[in-house]
């Protein structure tokens, strides 16, 4: 233990050493040669930068889009056979199709709930209390959410005593037929999707609660004094002002969902068709050990969230522009 | 990466309670410090009189109090030489031990049912050979040649086997229950449970559930349905590969399994009780007032997880088992068994030494006394087994004209875990058997490809 300790705490110094050297250095060359170009005070600073995404992301992209062309043992080249497995084979179809569920139920749901809490929070009193409530949930870790839900949905054969929360209440108060909520093909996506809901919808709510925030107060109290409806104030006067916000949380949210893995391997870990690329990839990598096919899907997932980045990317710089 | 398995001989012949039969001796307090006591001069001796000290990382798949009592057995050990155990148990052990494996961090040592998994790592390599690091004395002494021979490759020792569950039995609370324990054949079982469905009680319990694992039970009873069914030597050939999963003996076992498994009226709660329940709580509703259900099948260590649920059941006259009759008056007296193996992957000291620990006859008698497992241990004697099912399950395995490993352990672990989905896929879509098992074949071809 003692020599690991040792260690980490050499590099810790190492590291600040080293950076405070090179920016020493860097300034330093930089002044000297600021005369004479500006094209060497770009490289000195966006130099390790470049060069540490490149080592860290670029590079292993560029690996895992190649062993996407590769049989299991990332031998043999098979061109695009992995691709035409993940649309032929059934249980991967099934996990496209469930991550394609997830990304148009979870940010929609998550932005729902954070939208309709921030709005109406901040117009009662006990708003902090409301808040926090729903902000619990994000600091507590998936894997533990998605054992408090699995006793949530706990189901027991109609007429025994119902041990999870929602059958209680299905059972008890509706006196309906309890639900299999994890197993159910109905409902176990929507289950998953729904715990993962709850961890995400109270990050929804204070970011769109800080923008709420942000609107300026005369535009309100004009149109108020206008005579203007709550509604009309939130349709016309809020949800324009709220709107970038929107987009961006949104887009986290299509993030979280596309690497929707800890809560499924919790819940289902895939049975009953609850599968999605992730628990999919992490299948065919560990269990199968296929190579090829892990980074097909891997490669699939990364291609699935770069238009979302660049919608991202130019939002933010047209806010940039627009304020500047 | 897939390499071919040699795996061993399946069958297993076991001596379990060699030295009498039937008496089991109750121990008294004093008694059970002395198997301590002995147990930690067995550890001083290996450590050579010194702290050793450091620790050793154990990988395994064991939870709750199964854990303790394993944990228990380790305990001399860990007060001996000084050397913590440091235990990391999960259901998910195929995909967490390939991780660590191929990320370079391999646990030190890996305690695992899944002997297949083991035998391809040991093909790349990764594992130590244990009769480098064993006495010849100690493994000829404590081990019959065929369970060495079964966690073996043609090179090398990969696993020593730590405990042994015998297979196929079925529990029941002999308080409630009026049927047959001595059933002549499983389509007597099968009658006589129609029988008490007719009359209002659903007589079988079953829980599937298991994370990662979901599904293993069924897939346990298949596998000895088609050992017993199909004979040993059909067995092994299709655990190896060499049969396809679309044979009629494999289709038979699936059916004869969902012939219970599959009727809402024979077992509780029907199809979707059993995949939402987990394995350990399967027996539960047996022991409710009234009772749910008369027969719970499961090896022998589900007597521990019940008593473990219901400490207040009297074994004997609240909780008691008989063995699964015949599938094939051809093959009676034919038993499964399964266990787990206790393999070095890092030669540390440490983990050397737990290994050799293991491996004495001193360590099978805390085994023993855990009334869970039987241990694999020829110097340890039925007078050990301080629990009545265990000394039964031992006459039993005693009485049994051959053992053999449950073919789940010894495939692939795409395989294996094919199979144990291929469980739930089949009680709830029993029209598409054949579908399943076409699935099967796909996955073993690819598992078994060179």
């Amino acid at each position: 233990m003692t020599p690991r300790i040792a260690s980490a705490a050499l590099a810790v110094v190492a590291v600040v050493v080293g950076v405070t050297l090179y920016l020493r250095a860097g300034d330093w060359a930089v002044s000297a040669a600021r005369r004479r170009c500006s094209v060497v005070a770009a490289l000195v600073w966006i130099g390790p930068a470049v060069l540490l995404v490149g080592v860290v992301l670029v590079a292993p992209a560029i690996g895992t889009i190649r062993t996407s062309f590769l049989d299991g043992d990332g031998e043999a080249y098979v061109a695009l056979d992995n691709y035409r497995t993940i649309l032929d084979d059934d249980t991967l179809r099934v996990s496209l199709r469930n991550s394609v569920q997830w990304v148009l139920l979870l940010p929609v749901a998550s932005v729902g709930f954070g939208l309709a809490t921030a709005v109406l929070a901040d117009r009662v009193r006990y708003e902090s209390v409301v808040k926090a409530v729903l902000f619990f949930p994000l600091a507590i870790s998936a894997v533990a959410a998605g054992v408090i839900w699995r006793f949530m949905l706990d189901y027991r054969p109609p007429g025994a005593p119902q041990t999870g929360t929602l059958n209680a209440v299905v059972a008890g108060l509706l006196r309906r037929a309890p639900i299999a909520w994890l197993i159910d093909r109905t409902f176990n996506n929507l289950a998953l999707i729904g715990t993962t809901v709850w961890t995400q919808a109270g990050f929804a709510m204070v970011i769109l609660s800080a923008a709420l925030r942000a609107i300026p107060d005369d535009v309100l109290e004009a149109a108020r004094l206008d005579g203007a409806s709550e509604w009309r104030l939130f349709r016309e006067i809020k949800l324009p002002y709220l709107t970038p916000t929107i987009l961006a949380v949104m887009t986290t949210m299509v993030v979280v969902a596309l690497k929707a893995f800890d809560i499924v391997y919790v819940m289902t870990n895939g049975a009953f068709e609850t599968d999605v690329l992730a628990t999919s990839m992490y299948k065919q990598l560990f269990s199968y050990r296929h190579l090829g096919r892990a980074s097909a899907i891997a490669t699939l997932l990364m291609f699935a969230v770069t238009p979302l980045m660049l919608l991202n990317l130019r939002a933010y710089r047209r806010e940039a522009r627009a304020r500047a | 990466m897939m390499t071919r398995r040699r795996v061993g001989m399946g069958a297993v012949l076991l001596a379990v309670g060699a030295a009498a039969s039937g008496g089991t001796t109750v121990l008294t307090a004093a008694g059970e410090s002395r198997l301590v006591e002995a147990a930690r001069t067995a550890a001083d001796a290996i450590a050579g009189g010194e702290e050793i000290g450091g620790s050793v990382s154990l990988l395994g798949v064991l939870g709750g109090e199964e854990l303790d009592d394993f944990l228990g057995v380790l305990a001399p050990f860990e007060e001996a030489t000084g050397i913590a155990v440091e235990y990391e148990g999960s259901r998910d052990i195929g995909a967490i031990l390939q991780t660590r494996v191929e990320g370079g961090n391999p646990p030190d040592a890996v305690s695992t049912p899944n002997l297949g998994q083991m035998a391809d790592l040991a093909e790349d390599g990764a594992v130590t050979d244990l009769r480098e690091v064993i006495d010849a004395d100690v493994l000829a002494a404590g081990f019959e040649p065929s369970i060495l021979e079964v966690a073996s490759t043609e090179s090398q020792l990969y696993g020593l086997f730590t405990t042994v569950n015998l297979g196929g039995l079925i529990w029941y609370d002999p308080s409630v229950y009026d049927g047959p324990t001595e059933p002549e054949s499983w389509d007597a079982l099968v009658e006589w449970s129609r029988t008490t469905a007719a009359a209002g009680v659903t007589p079988w319990c079953i829980g599937l559930e298991s994370g990662a694992a979901s599904g293993w039970p069924a897939a346990d009873f298949i596998d000895d349905i088609l050992l017993r069914q199909a004979g040993p030597e059909f067995h092994e050939r299709w655990w190896r590969g060499e049969v396809p999963w679309t044979s009629p003996e494999v289709v038979r076992a699936y059916e004869t399994y969902g012939e219970i498994a599959l009727d809402e009226t024979l077992v509780y709660g029907g199809v979707t009780t059993q995949l939402a329940t987990n394995f350990a709580n399967g027996a539960d509703p047996m022991f409710a007032d009234p009772p749910a259900c008369y027969l719970h099948q499961q090896a022998t260590f589900m007597g521990g997880i019940i008593l473990s649920n219901f400490p207040d059941l009297e074994p004997g006259s609240r909780l008691d088992f008989f063995a699964a009759p015949t599938f094939n008056p051809d093959f009676a007296g034919t038993q499964s068994i399964s266990g787990e193996i206790v393999s070095v992957l890092n030669p540390t000291e440490q983990a050397v030494a737990l290994a050799q620990y293991l491996a004495t006859p001193e360590a099978g008698r805390l085994v023993a006394e855990t009334g869970r497992w039987l241990s694999p241990n020829l110097q340890v004697d039925s007078e050990s087994y301080t629990d009545p099912f265990l000394g039964r399950a031992a006459d039993v395995l005693q009485d049994a004209t051959s053992s053999h490993y449950l073919g789940n352990a010894l495939m692939p672990t795409a395989l294996v875990e094919a199979f144990w989905g291929s469980t739930l896929d089949y009680l709830e879509r029993p029209g598409d058997l054949d579908d399943i098992l076409a699935d099967l074949d796909e996955v073993s071809a690819e598992a078994y490809a060179d």
